[in-house]
């Protein structure tokens, strides 16, 4: 346990060192949460609710999810894509650890970096400027806390099986944008999944990728029940347990399919 | 002259080199294909529950996405140099490019282009058409030729904005991440800008003018009158943040550090 | 015969940035960085005549790659004045990098994913040469280097001593007068690197073609350039021929003997007493050496007394390597 957690030090200090990254990043999240919460007041317009939800709620909604994807993001996809075809893998599996796990981690020790020093100082910035609610309900912040964390955990799993496939394919970056841009839509970070047409939430109620962006939002402006709040946490908490599946049997062919090839 | 034909060894070359991996320009493509429908389909379930968007229509949103397509793929062909600052500078390939008797922004524009990007333009030029037919409009004869004016002027906006960011590193030695999140505020030129506060607005005119890429030239053509000036700005604007940009360049240069070994 | 190089009093800096220690330091650095400002090359003049070979040496970090970089037009100075081939490099650098070529040996300096020859044809039109030009001048270069079966690959396929020789022939496609060769045989073998030694030493002579050259294999510097500029530092501490180096710094010869008989270095010193020598002993061998001044005089009169109440088994007269002296002066410093 001790080496993950030194990992997850190890890659706090290395972001501390890009430190301009900081201060540019939160003056540029701002920007385009405003974008955001002016293009979705033109949208409501005179209308008071969408789909049950106020303009103020909505505009919370874009701040936190924007705010939490900078906890859940990470690149470590595209490191493992060109760690695989730089051949270090090959030296990083003889290593006394496990290499997804130490990649989770890395990832983890990126996000927590990002929650102090980006999510919740560009939360308190954003909150002077545009009007948003916060709740007073210790729950809901609890939940939401979970709720972060597991959607951390769906992100960084997708992004496991995307920089796995480096091993199957010739050349992956096309598939690495592919996957992002298709989560910026379906998990919700650009319209709440609820906005949708009816057709289309039914598939992608069947999808891991609410969990990751919907979820938490919804449960940070109050926008859940509380029972609904708990479903939604099961349901992430289920699909964290079901994207194992494919990471351990693509990793075990992969494995394989070093050994044979050399990396 | 010599440019001219310099650039057009360097496409063949390209063309030469990509051909070799067809599955991997299939799947940009692709996925180029893709961001731009996830773009239309935000644009079509927003006006799921909407009429107007601060006074405009469904087509005419699409139309404005559209007319921005073609400049940010002439763009993304030519000044795709987000990792200027991991390849040039920090493994200082910039050497290489100052040993050379070519300008060393062009050669750096040479090396990097994607030309498979231009694709985009295909698509956007599409969806004009398609939005343009629902909403009635009319082709006139000086339509194509300012269009093609417009379209340079945006590119050289983009392209100005994105050579002045890429210059940051040759004065501050950090990675910056300025150049990936200026993607997103890029977008916004998409969208009419009269539905942001005046300071944004301001912001999107004067400093970071990437309304000059969509809204405003796009207003021409949708008739928009009380747009017409602007629109007629983004030739100007374009080469007046192009020529900034190469002067910052050509100062940035002589700061340039190298990597040490 | 007009100068190729001409630099004076010049002078580059760089900002070192530290970091402090741990997760307090980089929270410190987080607000504001350490820096100072370190000299890589300190107030340097020398000058290089057109159709000189010059060595360039000098220990890790005492600012050649600075220099050379300063002389491309790459870097600009802090200070103090470049004129190469007439022009200011960093001025008039398109212009200017037309009359020169450059290799570092580090980096490549052609296009990783293209085929030699497709570098090679992009490079011959980047700098407007003409058909018959690259004809009659890259026919020759291609098959001394001997590249003409790496062409048709790309780069990043060939060993490093195949990529070297492609490098250099790619510097020479507009045949620049003035060569600028930075560790350009590092990691060589020794065919290779004899290979290019024989083929820079062939351009001199056919073109006039100036070679400022650095490198850590001193062989290199004696197979090719009778002077060398030394810099220690940033700073230049020799500058002049490679024979007066040696003679001025070669610690005279040494002599080594073995005696077929036992013999101590008392006697030795006994039997010598009237020279000038200085006797060391290398107890596991039982070899004897004399350091004696360069003087032929006196090394055959030193011999022959030594002979003369001796029985000797085996002599050897040994001058002190350039690789010795270079140590020494790296070691002690010029005093
Ligand atoms: N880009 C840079 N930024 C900061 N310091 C640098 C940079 N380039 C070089 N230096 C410093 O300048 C000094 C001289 O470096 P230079 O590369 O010229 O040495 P060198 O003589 O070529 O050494 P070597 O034999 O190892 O190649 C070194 O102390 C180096 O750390
Ligand atoms: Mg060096």
């Amino acid at each position: 346990m001790d080496k993950y957690l030194e990992m997850i030090r190890i890659r706090f200090l290395m972001m501390l060192a890009y430190r301009t990254n900081y201060y540019t990043g939160i003056l540029i999240y701002s920007i385009n949460i405003g974008a955001y919460y002016f293009l979705w007041s033109a949208i409501y317009g005179e209308k008071d609710a969408i789909e049950g939800m106020s303009v103020i709620q909505m505009s919370t909604y874009v701040a936190v999810a924007w705010m939490a994807r900078a906890f859940y993001f990470n690149n470590i996809d595209r490191e493992m894509a060109a760690e695989i075809k730089e051949g270090k893998v090959a030296v990083e599996l003889i290593r006394p650890y496990n290499y997804l796990g130490m990649k989770t981690m890395q990832g983890l020790g990126e996000g927590v970096f990002r929650l102090f020093f980006f999510s919740v100082p560009g939360m308190v910035i954003v909150s002077f400027i545009f009007p948003l609610q916060f709740s007073a309900d210790l729950t809901t912040w609890l939940f939401f806390a979970v709720s972060i964390l597991l959607s951390f955990f769906i992100n960084t799993q997708i992004n496991l099986l995307t920089g796995i496939t480096t091993f199957f394919l010739f050349n992956n970056t096309g598939l690495i944008r592919a996957k992002r841009v298709v989560i910026d839509l379906f998990s919700g970070l650009l319209i709440p999944i609820s906005f949708f047409p009816n057709w289309a939430q039914d598939i992608l109620k069947y999808l891991p990728f609410q969990g990751i962006s919907y979820v938490p939002s919804m449960i940070f402006t109050n926008s859940f029940s509380n029972n609904e709040a708990i479903q939604a946490i099961i349901l992430q908490g289920v699909w964290v347990i079901i994207l194992v599946i494919p990471i351990q049997i693509l990793w075990v062919i992969a494995k394989k399919q070093l050994i044979i090839q050399g990396g | 002259m010599f440019y001219i034909r310099i650039f057009f060894q360097y496409v063949a070359q390209y063309m030469k080199t990509r051909m070799q991996y067809r599955a991997d320009l299939f799947v940009e493509i692709f996925s180029d294909l893709l961001f731009q429908a996830v773009n239309l389909i935000f644009i079509l379930v927003v006006f799921g529950h909407t009429n107007l968007l601060g006074g405009w229509t469904r087509d005419e949103i699409i139309f404005i996405y559209g007319f921005f397509l073609v400049p940010y793929a002439l763009f993304s062909s030519f000044f795709n140099i987000w990792d200027f600052n991991e390849r040039y500078i920090v493994k200082g390939e910039l050497d290489r490019i100052l040993t050379r008797p070519i300008h060393s922004l062009f050669q750096i524009v040479l090396e990097r282009m994607e030309l498979e990007s231009l694709f985009g333009a295909v698509t956007g030029i599409a969806v004009m058409f398609y939005a343009g037919n629902s909403l009635g409009l009319k082709l006139s004869w000086a339509d194509p030729f300012l269009f093609l004016l417009f379209v340079l002027g945006g590119m050289l906006v983009y392209g100005g904005i994105f050579i002045m960011i890429a210059c940051i590193s040759f004065w501050a030695d950090a990675r910056t991440s300025i150049m990936p999140m200026m993607y997103n505020i890029g977008n916004y030129g998409r969208y009419p800008v009269d539905i942001y506060n005046s300071v944004i607005r301001f912001v999107l005119t004067w400093v970071l003018p990437f309304a000059f890429v969509g809204v405003y030239p796009a207003a021409f053509f949708l008739g928009k009158e009380e747009w017409f000036l602007y629109s007629f700005l983004t030739p100007v604007i374009g080469i007046v943040f192009f020529g900034i940009s190469i002067l910052i360049w050509n100062s940035g240069v002589k700061r340039y550090r190298g990597a040490g070994n | 015969m007009k100068d190729a190089i001409t630099v004076r009093n010049l002078k580059k800096e760089f900002k070192a940035y530290s970091s402090r220690s741990g997760l307090k330091g980089a929270f410190r650095d987080l607000l504001t960085r350490n820096y100072k400002i370190v000299p890589a090359v300190n107030d340097i003049s020398f000058n290089v005549k057109q159709g000189e070979m010059v060595g360039y040496i000098g220990e890790n970090g005492a600012g050649k790659s600075t220099t050379i970089k300063m002389l491309t037009g790459i870097l600009t100075p802090t200070s103090g004045g470049v004129i190469v081939n007439g022009m200011n490099p960093h001025r008039d650098r398109e212009k200017f990098v037309s009359t020169i070529g450059v290799v570092f040996g580090q980096r490549s300096q052609l296009w990783w994913d293209i085929a030699v020859q497709e570098s090679f044809r992009l490079l011959k039109k980047v700098y407007k040469v003409s058909d018959e030009q690259y004809e009659s001048h890259m026919a020759h270069v291609i098959k001394t280097l001997d590249i003409e079966p790496l062409l048709d690959k790309p780069v990043r396929k060939l060993s490093l001593g195949q990529r070297m020789r492609c490098e250099l022939a790619a510097a020479l496609i507009h045949n620049p007068p003035l060569l600028f060769l930075d560790e350009p045989t590092i990691g060589l073998d020794v065919l290779v690197k004899l290979r290019i030694r024989e083929f820079l030493k062939e351009i001199n002579k056919k073109y006039n073609t100036t070679i400022l050259l650095t490198t850590h294999d001193l062989t290199d510097i004696e197979a090719l350039c009778e002077r060398v500029v030394m810099l220690d530092d940033g700073k230049v501490i020799y500058d002049g021929a490679l024979k007066s180096l040696k003679e001025k710094w070669g610690e005279g010869k040494e002599i080594e003997f073995q005696f077929l008989e036992e013999v101590e270095l008392a006697d030795l010193n006994k039997i010598t007493a009237s020279s000038e020598v200085k006797w060391e002993k290398d107890e596991k061998k039982a070899i004897f050496t004399a350091v004696v001044e360069d003087d032929d005089e006196l090394i055959s009169l030193l011999i022959a007394k030594v002979v003369a109440a001796l029985k000797i088994k085996d002599i050897n007269i040994k001058e002190t390597s350039t690789e010795e002296i270079i140590r020494n002066i790296y070691d002690r410093g010029i005093s």
